[in-house]
């Protein structure tokens, strides 16, 4: 990892196209200006990797799904009552 | 078409009619590039299958965003809007991914990060939505207790509709 100390409002430049600002220190938090082209996607890593994991569980989970959304809808909106949802589908 | 999928077996579907995936497309799913919505016009349930065209094997439960949450209004970037060509909110069609747990039954839809469709142009991309901060595991039990909406509400309905324009 490449590491550098800049001061504040000094800037990064990766590549010719993403510039990093650093903008203000606040205890533990800094603030971070970034610029990049539309095509690059910047997110925090945290959210980038939750959202992520969400998908792949997403895309896992829907084998048993199939030809039962009927079921799983109406216990969803309490078809069965409201303890409808605390029920196992099985 | 024909596609081989694992849920549906062998499904005809019109190239003209899947969704092409823009930059990252799905997060984690980046190489899949061309969906197919499938519909099942015959439940009355707001919950769809978007289908990847390039592997069979992989498929989502997704459902219109307005549905899960009625109020939901979330800001949708610049860079986001121009690279799907969006104008306004009429061009777009927002789908939350679904997370359907068994043992015991949990349904959530990401409404952090749903899938924004052009509906005309058929191109749609996974956007991070900043603001207002939306839950990633919006819990659709609590939705129905929240409000009186049923499967049979006119938002429900109107909002299918659209959908059921996507999908052909």
């Amino acid at each position: 990892m490449l590491i550098l100390t800049r001061k504040l409002g000094e800037s990064i430049l990766i590549g010719d196209e993403i510039k990093v600002t650093f903008l203000e220190i606040r205890g533990k938090q800094v603030r971070v200006g970034i610029v990049a082209p539309k095509h690059v996607a910047v997110h925090r890593e945290e959210i980038y990797e939750v959202i992520r994991e969400q998908n792949v569980e997403a895309a896992a989970n829907t084998g048993m799904a199939l030809h039962r959304f009927p079921d799983i809808w109406e216990k969803l909106t309490g078809g069965n009552g409201k303890d409808g949802r605390q029920e196992d589908m099985e | 078409m024909n596609l081989q999928t694992t849920r549906f077996g062998e499904i005809a579907v019109e190239e003209e009619k899947t969704i092409e995936m823009k930059d990252g497309g799905i997060l984690g799913f980046e190489g899949l590039r061309r969906f197919a919505l499938i519909l099942h016009q015959e439940d009355k349930t707001p919950f769809l299958w978007l289908q990847s065209v390039e592997d069979g094997s992989i498929a989502f439960v997704v459902m219109n965003a307005f549905v899960a949450m009625p109020d939901y209004s979330p800001v949708i970037d610049d860079e986001t809007a121009d690279v799907l060509g969006i104008e306004g909110a009429q061009d777009a069609v927002l789908l939350a991914i679904v997370t359907i747990r068994t043992t015991p039954l949990r349904v959530t839809a990401n409404l952090k990060a749903p899938i924004v469709i052009h509906a005309k142009r058929r191109c749609a991309k996974q956007v991070i939505i900043d603001e207002p901060d939306y839950p990633i595991q919006y819990d659709l039990a609590l939705r129905a207790e929240n409000s009186a909406a049923s499967a049979a509400s006119p938002i429900l309905e109107a909002v299918k509709g659209i959908t059921t324009a996507i999908a052909g």
